[in-house]
């Protein structure tokens, strides 16, 4: 039986926290990520860094811990260990001897020079290079983002009619979204489809995720492409960046953002590219509400519109969709009944949910999902989704739930009660003992303390 | 984590009354308005960089009338290609660079263009945060103001209803106070549940700006905050529009006045006071000497 692998999407700051020292100073280096990063900080947290950017001196804790009111001490705390987790201030001795706070040199300037300028330009804009003959408005750019975005989520479910590039397969493979049998196309993974079923902002974080973990093992500059990305996520919609100043690995970054969706270019060669709706909500990424990025993302009809599910107290689920990736999505985890033109109608059942969690699918995710995709009318009642729908899914998925794995070494034929008892003992001292059963003198030991027991019981033999 | 969708709008009020602005700029020459607009400019940036669903608009507020700074022409200030301004190729992100350049063109136009007659040191505030409550109608809000010059009596009326209308709309009034103490504004700041400070030092505007004025509502409920001032409750009659502390009120519309009139100005209703009763001196007869 397969252990289920969650699905783990990590926010910006676990990511970051993973960063060694010196990748994060040089990644504060960049005004774009400095002004990311600060965004993501729990409110009280972005006062203190307000207060602070403009002192030069160090502040006394004891005056920190006085900025907060006396049953908001918890807030503090909270605060200065999400702050100090990511270096962005350190403690430093006061000339009376005293501990005291200073932001992190690195990211005071650049969010000084984020918030008031005085410092590089970030990147050359579109105006050097003259206006767009063939410029394109926000609504074709948004068409292209999900095209291209929908073609991976095909790819992935399988559609015949999805082709992606060796580079993009690859990826796909080493997130673990998919796997690939020598000499055969790529099939998808539990994993997988626990993306699927994600909303786009949580599936764009997760990919850009992966991919940067593989960069380093391309050759490529993991701090140059992440200020690169949050560069990107700053950018207005609408216009135009030119290519100048970027270097190889960049440019070869800037390639692969094009067939994610993230970007447009008109051609490969091109001088100038456009980001999209999708790389703006990017470093927005899984902190933000789902319902309302996944509505800003797709504002065209038919191709994957916000909220076009009905689910109904009687098990039924109207989607009033033609696009093939969300009725794949869908039958996923529900059985089809009929399809029109416009609705596709299919019933929850038993079987078609235990199917998917045989598959790896979360009950968690599929109501996620649900109440991601929800129509505009069924949104306005609460709860969203009707409860007996929800609970009845969890139920189901408990019921595959029954049993609960735990390895472990079994110890049986004991010659005496004795020995059991003295090797039970031993066990429970050491803390590994998972079961026993005393009458018939067997007990589990965890693997990881089999060794020791094995030991003790050897040195047990030699002395009687 | 902050997962904050609504929209937040911050509106900031500046004074800029230019015989006060002209008065300063010969007492104290390190803090001119162009210093007072980089401190707001600064304090704007920060709340817009707070989260990208946080609002800014900035008016102006003259002798006889108020302008809007920021956002200029329409409302939808993000989501424009950046068409006419372009950004400064300084490090500044975008969305700033636009904005600080929009407010640096509209208050050169507003102090060259605007013609006042007079030398009254008076601003018309009431305009100014009546044209900031209309616009934060659909989201959060609060309004700060910049206060430079003395109060004007003759807005009373206008300001206590601007005020009531705010205290209705829960929108946060707070009053950053230059120059001399408003009763007005503290009045504001005491009915919506904003803060009113009177910074001792005009060069550290910013900074006071900063740590006091920029954390919103549920931040303010952690945060140790200056402590509200006392406040001058008293009315303003509406006949001189002298603040007094015993007056006559109308029983049927409530208004004020410092001296009893037969019919009240407001409602016409016409008032018949007992005065009491005249005794008529007895006049005296001279003892005649006999």
């Amino acid at each position: 039986m397969k252990l289920r692998v969650q699905l783990q999407c990590k926010n910006l700051h676990e990511y970051l926290r993973e960063l060694s020292p010196d990748l994060l100073d040089r990644l504060y280096n960049h005004p774009a990520t400095c002004l990311a990063v600060y965004r993501e900080l729990p409110s009280l947290a972005k006062n203190y860094v307000m207060r602070m950017l403009f002192l030069d001196q160090p502040l006394p804790k004891a005056a920190v811990a006085l900025w907060v009111k006396k049953d908001s001490q918890k807030h503090h705390d909270e605060c200065v260990s999400v702050l100090s987790g990511l270096r962005l201030w350190h403690s430093q001795q006061l000339q009376g001897g005293l501990q005291g706070y200073i932001l992190n040199p690195v990211f005071k300037d650049n969010l000084r020079i984020a918030l008031l300028g005085g410092g590089r330009a970030w990147a050359d804009e579109g105006s050097t290079l003259g206006p767009d003959r063939h410029a394109r408005d926000i609504e074709s750019l948004d068409r292209y983002a999900m095209e291209r975005w929908e073609v991976i989520l095909h790819f992935m479910v399988g559609s015949p009619s999805a082709a992606v590039s060796q580079d993009l397969a690859q990826l796909l493979v080493q997130a673990g979204l998919m796997k690939s049998e020598t000499g055969e196309a790529p099939y998808i993974t539990s994993a997988g489809f626990q993306f699927l079923l994600l909303d786009t902002a949580s599936q764009l974080w997760y990919f850009t995720l992966q991919y940067l973990k593989t960069a380093q093992s391309r050759g490529m500059d993991l701090v140059e492409i992440l200020s690169f990305l949050f560069q990107l996520s700053f950018s207005t919609l609408g216009r135009d960046y030119s290519v100048e100043g970027m270097s190889e690995s960049l440019l070869t970054f800037l390639q692969h953002l094009r067939e994610f969706g993230l970007v447009f270019q008109r051609k490969r060669k091109s001088r100038r590219y456009y980001p999209t709706r999708l790389a703006i909500t990017l470093a927005a990424g899984v902190t933000t509400s789902p319902v309302s990025s996944y509505s800003k993302l797709a504002p065209t009809p038919g191709a994957g519109d916000a909220g076009f599910i009905v689910v109904e107290t009687n098990y039924r689920i109207y989607a009033y969709t033609n696009s093939e990736l969300q009725i794949a999505l869908v039958a996923l985890f529900s059985e089809m009944l009929y399809r029109f033109p416009n609705v596709v109608v299919a019933q929850v059942t038993r079987e078609s949910v235990q199917q998917a969690i045989a598959n790896g699918i979360t009950a968690q995710q599929i109501i996620h999902f649900l109440r991601t995709r929800a129509h505009p009318v069924i949104l306005k009642q609460t709860p969203v989704l009707p409860p007996t729908i929800t609970d009845q899914i969890r139920l189901w998925e408990l019921e595959r739930d029954r049993l609960q794995f735990t390895e472990g070494v079994l110890y049986n034929q004991f010659l005496s009660q004795a020995d059991f008892e003295v090797l039970r003992d031993r066990a429970q001292g050491l803390g590994c003992l998972v079961w026993q059963d005393v009458p018939r003198r067997v007990m589990v030991v965890t693997p990881q303390g089999h060794s020791e027991v094995k030991r003790f019981w050897k040195r047990q033999k030699s002395h009687t | 984590m902050c997962a904050d969708d609504e929209v937040s709008l911050l509106v900031i009020v500046v004074d800029v009354n230019p015989i006060w602005w002209g008065q300063q700029a010969q007492r104290e020459p390190e803090f001119t308005l162009s210093k007072c607009l980089d401190a707001v400019m600064v304090v704007g940036n920060s709340h817009m960089a707070m989260a990208r669903t946080n609002k800014l608009a900035v008016i102006a507020s003259h002798c006889q009338d108020s302008h809007f700074l920021f956002p200029s022409k329409s409302w939808r200030g993000a989501d424009n290609g950046g068409d006419d301004a372009s950004s400064s190729g300084d490090g500044k992100y975008e969305l700033l660079s636009v904005a600080n350049n929009l407010i640096a063109e509209e208050i050169r136009n507003v102090m060259s263009k605007s013609e006042y007659k007079g030398n009254s040191t008076e601003t018309l505030l009431a305009g100014s945060l009546a044209k900031a409550l209309c616009s934060g109608q659909e989201m959060k809000s609060r309004i700060l103001v910049i206060k430079a010059a003395e109060d004007c009596a003759r807005q009373y009326m206008n300001f206590m209803n601007v005020i009531f209308a705010a205290q209705k709309q829960n929108i946060l009034i707070d009053a950053c106070v230059l120059d001399s103490d408003s009763g007005l504004l503290q009045q504001a700041c005491d009915i919506t549940g904003g803060l009113y400070l009177k910074i001792p030092q005009k060069v550290a505007l910013g900074q006071y700006l900063l740590w006091v004025f920029l954390p919103d509502l549920e931040q303010r409920s952690q945060l140790v905050l200056p402590p509200p001032a006392h406040v001058d409750y008293r009315a303003a009659c509406f006949c001189h529009r002298n603040l007094i502390e015993i007056g006559y009120v109308c029983s049927v519309c409530l208004s004020i006045f410092c001296n009893f009139s037969p019919i009240c100005t407001t409602c016409e209703t016409a008032f018949k006071i007992q005065l009491p009763q005249m005794v008529k001196p007895k006049k005296k007869k001279l003892k005649q000497p006999t």
